[in-house]
């Protein structure tokens, strides 16, 4: 659930998002959101294209799991509040995989009577490897 | 392949209906229970004057395509194109009832040698979210790379 509105105000750097995990991920997780984002590029979903492309199988789109870190976003900050979201691919999400979302308000400032707040997020593998950095800003009051 | 010429290019609009079976559908994929994507009161609640669409929705308007003509014809090799990735500026949230129109355009191509040799382009995709009444909804911009052969 959205974090409460003067919670939200109170807001300042270094404040961490409440952690999220997700997984494992399956091959059913990717054939859903295949159907449900549109993205049917068959290396997310089709085994045998896959090793085709010299794959040992099938990888998460990234809209998958930037889709699954909106969640943290919208739910920590306030779907309505979020006025900028990025996210750069660092690497790829497998089948089995179990993902972790962390989010850290950088910085709080104000901009044309606007309190506004600057997050980083990132999505790790459970190996470590990190998969998404992502960056957004939230007006917070 | 893309190149530097291509810039400013006006790629293809596509307008699509922001429907609350579709959004129903996409938060179930990404495992996403707050009810406001799902339950009118439960937006009401929250503030929202119908059910909102979650922060990536945007990009099933960019799927709504039976194939994406306009980036082919740009000369990707499909084979060797990854998306580094995408930003979101959002004017206000998307809503069920919205239709949106989503007009691409080239913003920049940029080529340097890849670490592994051969030329990594990087195609930079600017998108505009309008609503029915012409307002812009969202803005989005993408990062496309092609890998050296």
């Amino acid at each position: 659930m959205a974090t409460t509105t003067s919670t939200l105000a109170s807001l300042s750097a270094e404040d961490q998002a409440p952690e999220q995990v997700h997984g494992p991920v399956t091959r059913s997780d990717l054939v859903r959101y295949a159907g449900a984002g549109g993205d049917f590029n068959p290396i997310h979903h089709d085994e045998q294209f896959a090793r085709d492309a010299g794959l040992d199988t099938v990888f998460a789109m990234g809209m998958f799991h930037a889709g699954l870190l909106s969640r943290l976003v919208a739910g920590w900050l306030g779907l309505a509040n979020v006025r900028r979201f990025g996210v750069r691919f660092t690497g790829q999400v497998w089948p089995g995989d179990t993902l972790t979302f962390n989010g850290v308000v950088d910085r709080v400032y104000e901009e044309d009577g606007v309190r506004l707040a600057d997050c980083s997020f990132t999505v790790t593998r459970q190996t470590g490897d990190v998969a998404i950095t992502a960056t957004a800003t939230a007006a917070i009051a | 392949m893309p190149d530097p010429s291509q810039v400013g290019l006006e790629l293809d609009e596509v307008t699509f209906p922001v429907e609350r079976g579709k959004v129903r559908e996409f938060v179930r994929a990404l495992h996403e229970h707050d009810p406001i994507y799902q339950d009118a009161d439960a937006a009401a609640a929250a503030g929202f004057t119908a059910i909102p669409a979650p922060l990536t929705f945007p990009m099933v308007a960019m799927m709504w395509r039976e194939r994406d003509a306009a980036i082919e014809d740009l000369g990707f090799d499909f084979k060797r194109l990854l998306h580094g990735g995408t930003t979101w500026e959002y004017v206000r949230p998307l809503l069920v009832g919205d239709e949106i129109t989503v007009k691409r355009s080239v913003a920049a191509v940029n080529q340097r040698e890849g670490k592994r040799g051969g030329v990594m382009t990087f195609v930079t995709i600017d998108t505009e979210i309008t609503d029915a009444t012409g307002g812009v909804v969202a803005r989005q911009t993408d990062t496309l790379i092609q890998t050296g052969a």
